[in-house]
Order: structure tokens, then sequence, then C-alpha cells
């Protein structure tokens, strides 16, 4: 009966609709929402008595918040378990600590040395293997504690001082009293240094690891413009964008995300210009990712993002420093993990994804043209072959009669329906290019071409397809390559094979409602509160960098959608030398 | 109460204009120049004038109960359950409405563009997106629709001049068609054309009040009287009024007539792309207001569950008409020349009650 029962409310279940378990939505409020609540008040005092509806759910979160959390998890119950997170003023607790949180012996790459100072005094220091530079541990840290006199156990009270500002010669030194914060700096490859008695361990800075050097970019590469690309190491890639912005309301926060890998994370803006809303957003985010590891911008990107079902991107990934720092002018703001030669930019808009690095470097005629060519190139990679079946298949009497008799003749022997020529065509394509891909160096290429031309030729000779598919087939990869954005024709590439459904199943008719619902769900994407197609809907004013560029010196506001604080970026007179007499 | 957000006034403007103008694509057109032969391009503009009064006295209504929707003034002025009853017909009037321009639309696809394929694959599949679109919401309708009104203009706008070598203009004589008595009774009684203006009404929170609803109601109306009438005028110039009013679909004859070259002619795919656009976004608004009315009346939070019954039943409609004939001749008549007994006699009769009886809402401050 039990049993019955639940077939019976599983086949329920199926047909019945479910409230789906969505979490709330961010929504960016306006700058001038103020202005708009009083305007809103005059609607009446009925109204203005009732909740508002936005008011309601935050009610009921509030409500929730009652609710038992969810149980800890096992990294957590662990870290629980330590009696008290603080540093003891004993050497032996100490010791007996570090060696049971880093799980000494058996873990060869710690090392920690014991060692006594002034005679009598005992002290120890620990470091990862590796990830600390043995010249500064050596000669700044170790050389100078020894040559110092002064220390005996019988000055314990004055110790601390002498030792952070006299002693140790390294250029950073934190006094930390939490064990957890000291794990940390260890991991990051510093120096922890404790001296019996003590309440407190020694942090130096003695970061030394093997980095790459900054090179020219691989994904983002440009004509004109500089030639950096952000590397590994989350320090140069700050300072790379430091380099650019040299404000002083450029602020940098640090996050650490992964509980077992402690990835550092670093969140960049202008403080004066960006959007409070926004910042808090991205802090809420990245402060309740619970998870083990983090090792790429690509994860982070999955765990912030506003809609992971969708398969457009909604948050731009970039590997250029001039790039990140002109959204960071903009308003938006750039996250950046360690070990990852990506920025994350948030908010972003579907225009921001269609850009190229280079547009800012050349005139705005040229920009213009060539964001018209990518646009067209969008449309081509995710319609044209549906395009094509769908007229071949269910519309003949459009095609003009010449070019049908063209079609006819060129598909007369393929004994295959268009579909199957296209989808054929098409899984050979990707095929090519994930296998050019994984070949090693300038043979991947080489064989990429090479593999197109020959399969082509000869899939064409063999009369499997048509050399008008041919065309169609190389047309829409080429536009797939003119997307600047790499997470973006991966979607394109998705899309298409919807499309080609669509077109094939119902012809124009198939292929405008697909059109339509892939339209309505790209205005229902949000990036962090802001609509991912804010440059056509909802209607706001009108940039003036969204696909036609207009000259820099006429771009005087920044982007209406982001609401920053500061909305101009120059006076409406930026060029003042055009409003001076040259002959004065 | 279902949460429907907020747009401005050039995104509610575009929504009523493609509501109001997505006929043309239809067999409106046919049944105009059959009833007033060439006076057909003014008669829908007489139409047009008397929809802008009706307008007029639905404006004078929402000013007397500022910062109520039409819904809410039925409740102030009849009470809860008659107004119960008021919203659920129009409820059911949208899903009508819905139901009927899909059937049409299916109707004129099949006989144009996919005859081999059975009506009702092509209008289970319509719904599909429907659901999809009225599952958002209104704010996502209204988008869509905002970035579709360009290409469904700039289509329609191109499809004209490009006819413009298969127009005679002497087609358009005798200026009197039927007679003038004929004209302007057709044309009073086809003001139910353009009855869709009242869902401004119902929508009017949405759309930050009263100064929009009048702005927003009057030039879409305007518009929408042009943009027909001219369309009109070019379907009858070009094929004559005993022709023209033997066409499913006049626009898109036009369409086919287009010859440029051997290569640049019969430009249909344009026009099959803005009339699925137009048809879909009219369809979703009205499904999406048969749906929201329902759950209203019936004080229903989410709207989301009673898609797939309504969507079943919208189904069920669009099969009542048993042939293409009866589509146009009972229920597209209804739609286009009766349903003002609903649509502007329902609001005003409250407006009267609300005058009798002395009813005002809330005080307005601009």
């Amino acid at each position: 009966m039990k049993k019955k029962q639940n077939t019976f409310s599983k086949i329920m279940a199926l047909i019945t609709y479910k409230k789906t378990n969505r979490p709330q939505t961010f929504v960016l409020p306006e700058m001038d929402e103020g202005q708009n609540d009083n305007g809103q008040k005059d609607s009446g005092e009925k109204q203005a008595n009732k909740p508002k509806p936005e008011e309601q759910p935050q009610a009921g979160e509030k409500k929730k918040r009652k609710f038992p959390r969810k149980p800890l998890s096992a990294s957590q119950v662990k870290s629980n378990r330590t009696d008290s997170d603080e540093v003891k003023n004993n050497i032996d607790s100490n010791l007996q600590v570090m060696k049971e949180q880093f799980d000494v012996p058996k873990n060869k790459d710690l090392i920690l040395r014991e060692f006594t100072l002034g005679g009598n005094r005992r002290a120890f220091l620990v470091y990862l293997d590796g990830m600390a530079d043995k010249f500064i541990i050596n000669n700044f840290i170790l050389r100078p504690l020894f040559n110092e006199e002064s220390l005996d156990s019988t000055q314990s009270g004055k110790s601390a001082n002498i030792l952070l500002e006299n002693i140790v010669e390294t250029n950073d030194a934190k006094k930390l009293i939490s064990i957890k914060k000291v794990i940390t700096e260890i991991l990051k490859g510093n120096t922890a240094l404790y001296l019996d008695g003590l309440d407190y361990i020694l942090t130096c800075e003695s970061m030394g690891y093997d980095k790459r050097a900054v090179e020219a970019p691989k994904t983002e590469a440009i004509v004109k413009g500089p030639q950096e690309a952000f590397s590994e190491n989350l320090r140069t890639n700050v300072s790379l964008i430091r380099r650019i912005i040299r404000n002083k309301d450029l602020v940098t926060e640090f996050f650490e995300i992964g509980e077992k890998s402690n990835t550092t994370c670093a969140v960049i803006y202008l403080q004066d210009v960006i959007n409070p809303a926004i910042l808090t957003e991205v802090r809420r985010r990245l402060t309740t990712i619970k998870t083990d590891f983090l090792v790429s911008a690509g994860m982070l990107e999955q765990f912030i993002e506003d809609n992971p079902l969708s398969i457009i991107p909604t948050i731009l990934s970039t590997e250029r420093p001039d790039r990140t720092a002109s959204h960071i002018f903009e308003g938006r703001v750039a996250i950046i993990m360690d070990g990852t030669p990506f920025s994350l930019i948030v908010p972003v808009t579907l225009n921001a994804m269609m850009h190229s690095p280079e547009d800012a470097s050349l005139k705005w005629q040229y920009t213009t043209g060539l964001r018209l060519i990518r646009f067209c190139a969008f449309a081509i990679a995710t319609l044209l072959p549906a395009f094509y079946i769908a007229l071949t298949t269910f519309h003949r009497e459009m095609i003009p009669t010449d070019f049908l008799i063209a079609i006819a003749k060129a598909k007369e022997n393929v004994p295959f329906p268009t579909i199957v020529e296209v989808l054929l065509m098409e899984l050979g394509f990707e095929l090519i290019r994930e296998a050019g891909v994984r070949i090693p160096g300038i043979i991947g290429n080489t064989l990429g071409i090479i593999g197109a031309l020959i399969l082509g030729e000869a899939a064409v000779a063999a009369n499997i397809v048509s050399p008008i598919l041919i065309i169609v087939v190389a047309a829409t990869g080429l536009s797939n390559f003119a997307i600047p954005n790499y997470s973006l024709a991966f979607g394109v590439r998705i899309s298409r094979f919807y499309f080609i459904i669509a077109g094939a199943t119902l012809g124009f008719y198939g292929l405008a409602l697909a059109l339509m619902a892939y339209i309505l769900m790209l205005v229902n994407l949000k990036s962090f509160g802001i609509p991912f197609m804010s440059i056509l809907a909802p209607k706001n004013k009108r940039s003036r960098d969204a696909i036609i560029r207009w000259p820099v010196w006429m771009q005087e506001s920044r982007p209406d959608f982001l609401n920053p604080l500061e909305r101009d970026r120059q006076p409406e007179i930026s060029r003042g030398w055009s409003q001076q007499d040259p002959n004065k | 109460m279902i949460k429907e957000g907020h747009f401005g006034s050039a995104e509610a403007f575009c929504l009523m204009l493609v509501m109001l103008t997505t006929r043309v694509f239809y067999s409106s057109p046919l049944a105009l120049i059959k009833d007033l032969g060439t006076a057909a391009w003014y008669g829908t503009l007489l139409s047009c004038a008397v929809s802008l009064i009706f307008f007029g006295l639905l404006y004078l209504l929402m000013k007397r109960f500022p910062n109520q929707d039409l819904y809410q003034v039925y409740e102030t002025v009849t009470g809860k359950i008659i107004s119960k009853l008021l919203i659920l017909i129009f409820s059911f009037y949208f899903l009508y409405y819905a139901a009927i321009n899909v059937r049409e639309f299916t109707a004129i696809l099949k006989a144009y563009s996919m005859p081999y394929t059975p009506v009702s694959i092509l209008i289970f599949v319509f719904l599909l997106v429907v659901i999809a679109m009225t599952y958002v919401g209104l704010e996502g309708i209204v988008r869509v629709s905002y970035i579709f009104f360009y290409f469904i203009m700039c289509g329609l706008a191109m499809l004209l001049l490009l006819a413009i070598p298969a127009y005679d203009f002497n087609n358009l004589y005798p200026l009197f068609g039927y007679g003038l008595k004929e004209t302007i009774k057709i044309g009073v009684l086809r003001s139910s054309a353009y009855d869709e203006i009242v869902i401004l009404a119902i929508i009017i929170n949405s759309i930050y009040g009263l100064k929009t609803f009048k702005r927003v109601g009057f030039y879409s109306l305007i518009l929408a009287g042009l943009i027909i009438s001219v369309t009109l005028a070019c379907i009858l110039a070009a094929f004559e009024y005993t022709a023209a009013s033997e066409q499913l679909s006049g626009l898109f004859q036009l369409s086919r007539i287009i010859y440029y070259s051997r290569f640049f002619q019969r430009i249909e795919a344009i026009f099959l792309f803005i009339w699925v656009f137009a048809s879909v976004i009219t369809v979703s608004m009205a499904f999406y207001l048969a749906v929201s009315s329902y759950c209203r009346a019936f004080k229903i939070k989410n709207h989301r569950p009673l898609l797939f019954p309504f969507a079943a039943l919208a189904f069920m409609v669009a099969f009542i008409p048993r042939n293409i004939g009866e589509v146009f001749e009972i229920h597209v008549h209804f739609l286009r020349q009766d349903s003002f007994s609903i649509m502007y006699l329902i609001p005003l009769l409250v407006l009267i009650f609300a005058l009798i009886l002395g009813k005002k809402g809330g005080k307005a401050i601009e």
C-alpha cells in the first residue's frame, strides 16, 4: 500500500506544479530611489500604509533566519573542537597546536625550527618549504635574532616590542593572537615566529615562490594598445591595475575562499565611483561561499553568477589589466583570484561581452564598424545554419529561382536530408576545433586548417554534403571566432543547435518562436542586479559606448544602468583647447 | 497580488502599439475592405476616433480613483461580489481573445506558409512560447515587446515602402466606398478593434500612474490608427478593393508582389518573422491578463501554477471554431466588432454608477 502511495505521489509530483526554490534575486536600487519613494507617497494614503511588495520577501527572509542553520561541515567541526583559537603564552602548547594543525611529522612540507635565544629562551619558527624565501628567513629573521643579545627570559615583558620593531628585518610583520590567522599567513608563504612567554605569534613576510613573469596576452591579443597580461600571482596582478589607476580611492579587499584551499581573492573597485549596493552584493556572495577549494576564476564565476542555468555568461572574464582598469573606472568591480591569470568583472551587459580591448585605442569610426561586424557575426553564428535549413526545407518558394536551382543542383547527389548534412558538418567542425586545442603547439592550428579543408573537400567529393553547406558551416565557424568573449562564443555554439532544431522542425515559424524565447531568456538575465540586456531593455539613458562608439571626448558619462556615485566622466567640453584661439 | 514590476512610458507605448497594430497582419484588412470597400482606410480612423472618446471616458474613471487600477475601481464602486464577476468576465474575455488570435494567426499561417503542418502543432508550439513569456511575467513581456517593437515597425515600414511600384492610388476611388452611412456605422462598431487600450487601465500601477496612462493611451491610439489606415490604403492601392477583399492577409500578399530584381523579390521571410513576433507579444499579453485577472478575482498570489491549465483551456477554445470560415465570420468578427460591449461598456457603466453613487477614490497629487 505504502509503495503504491509512493508511486502515486511520484506520478502526481511529475504533473503538478512545484514552487521553485529559487534564491531571492538581487535588484540594484536606484541612486535616486529616495525621490521615487517620495513620488509614490503622493499616490495616496491607502497604498502608503500598505507594505511594499518588495518589502514582503525581506520580512519573510528575516523570519527564516530564526530557523536553525545548516549543520556544520566536517572541517568546521574540527576547527571548533580546538579549545581556543588564541595563542597561548606557553611555547609547548603553541608548538603542539602547530604540529596538530599541520599534521607534523607526517607532513614534510612544514619546517618547524626550534631554537634557543639569549642562552635559555626557547623559540620556534614555522614556514612552508617552497613557499617561503629561505634567504629572507636566514638573513633577515634568524640572523638578527641570534645576534640580538638583549633577548633573555628575564625581559619577557619588553621583548615583544623589541622583537617587532628592532630585531626582525622583514618589510612586513604582524602580531597575531589568532591561530587561524597565523595558519593562513603560513599558508601564504610567510614565516611565523614565536618566543616563549609571549601571548602572540609574529608573522614576517617571506613569500618567495616561483612565479611566471608578466607576459603578453594569449587570448585577447591586440595590435594597438598595452601588451601586458595578468599572471598567476595576485600581488603582481593587483599592482598591474594600480599602475594604471593611480588613485587613492582604488580599494583592494581580500577574501579567503575555500575551507581547504584558503584561496585569496581580491576585490578591486574605485570607492568614489562604485554603487555601494553592487559592492555589498559582491561581498555577500563571496563571503557566503562554502566550499573546500577553488582553483580557478572559472570556478569562482560559477559560484557567484546570478543564473547558473543560463548558457550565456553574465560575468566577464579578462586577462588584460587595461581592460579591467577601464571597467573599474566605469563603476564595476574586478575580482581576481590568486593563482589565476584572469580577472572577473561584474556587473556586465551583453555589449561589454562584445567589446574588444582594442576598441578604446582605435578611432571611433573603426571601432563602430568593427562592432557592427561583431554583432553581425553573433547573429550569423547563432542563426545561419538554422536559417539555411528552414529556407531549404520549408520555404523554398522564398528563394530566388536561380539560387534555388544552384542549391538543388548542389544537393542533387547528396542522399541525406539537409538537417543531417548540417548536423554532420557542425559535428565535424566541432571535432576539428576540439582536437586542435588538444594537439600541442603549432601542429594543432595547422592540423585544424588542413583537417577542415580535407574533410570539407572529401565530404563534397563523396556526396555526403553539398558545397553550399560547406560555405554555411564555414561562415558560421568564422563568425563564432569573431565573438571576442570566449565564454560567450561557447554559449553561441550551443545556442546554434537549439535554433537548428527549431528551424528544422517548423521552419521560419519555429525559428521566430525560438528567437523570441531566446530573447526572453536574455532580457531576464541579470548580472549582479543589472539586466543583462540593459543596452536595449529596460529603457535607460543611451550609452555612448554600447554598440556605436562615440568619439572618446564625447563620452561624458558612465553607463546609466550601473548607477555609479559619480555619473560624469568628463565635462561637456573635454577638449579645452578647442575653445581657445590658437593664434593669441 | 502578483508582483508585476514597473516599466516606463516608452515600454508601455511600444507594448500598446504592438497590440493595437498586430491585426493588420491578420484578416482585419480583409474584413474592413469587405465591409467598407474603398472607404476602409478612413473608416478605421473613425473607429480610432470613437476609441479615443471611450478612452477619454476611461481616463475620467481612472482620474476619479487615482492610484487604483481598473479592478480596484470595480471593487470600490460595485462591491466585492460584483467586481469579482466583472474581473472574471475580463479574464475569460482575455482568454478567448488570446485563443482566437492564435487560431486566426495559425489559420492564415497554414494557408500561406505551412500547408502540411497540422494546426494543432502550430498552436501547441505557439502556446509553449506564450507560457514561457507569461511565466516570466509582465516585466518580461514588456521588455521583449520593447526590443521587438523596432523590428516590427521597421519591417512593416520596409514592406510598405518596397511595394511602392505596385501602388496605384486611383484604386482608392470612389472615396465614399459603399456610402457614408455604412462607413460611419461600421466605423463606430469597429472601435472594438482598438479596445486593447483598456489594458492600460488594468496595468496602470505598473506604468507609474495616471499621467503616463493618459499620454501613452492617447499617443498609441492615434499612431495605431494612422499605421492601420496607411496600411489599408497601401493594400487598397496595390490590389483594388475587389481583390483585397478576398485575401486572407493583405500584407502577406503585399510582401509577395515585391519585385526589384531576380535576387530581390518576394520578401515574405521578413513578413513571417515580424508577424510571429507581433502575434506572440499580443497573445502573451492577453494570456497573461487572463491568468492574472483570474488570480486577482480569487486572490491567488502566484500565477505560475495556473499557466498550464489556462494554456490547455486556450488550446481548447482555439478549436471551438470548426473551420477557417467560422474563425473569421463569428469569432474574429466578435473580437473586432462587438467586443466593445465588454471592454468599453463595462468601464463606462462603472463610471456611471460611480457618478450616481458619488463614489470617489483617494486624492491624486501629481
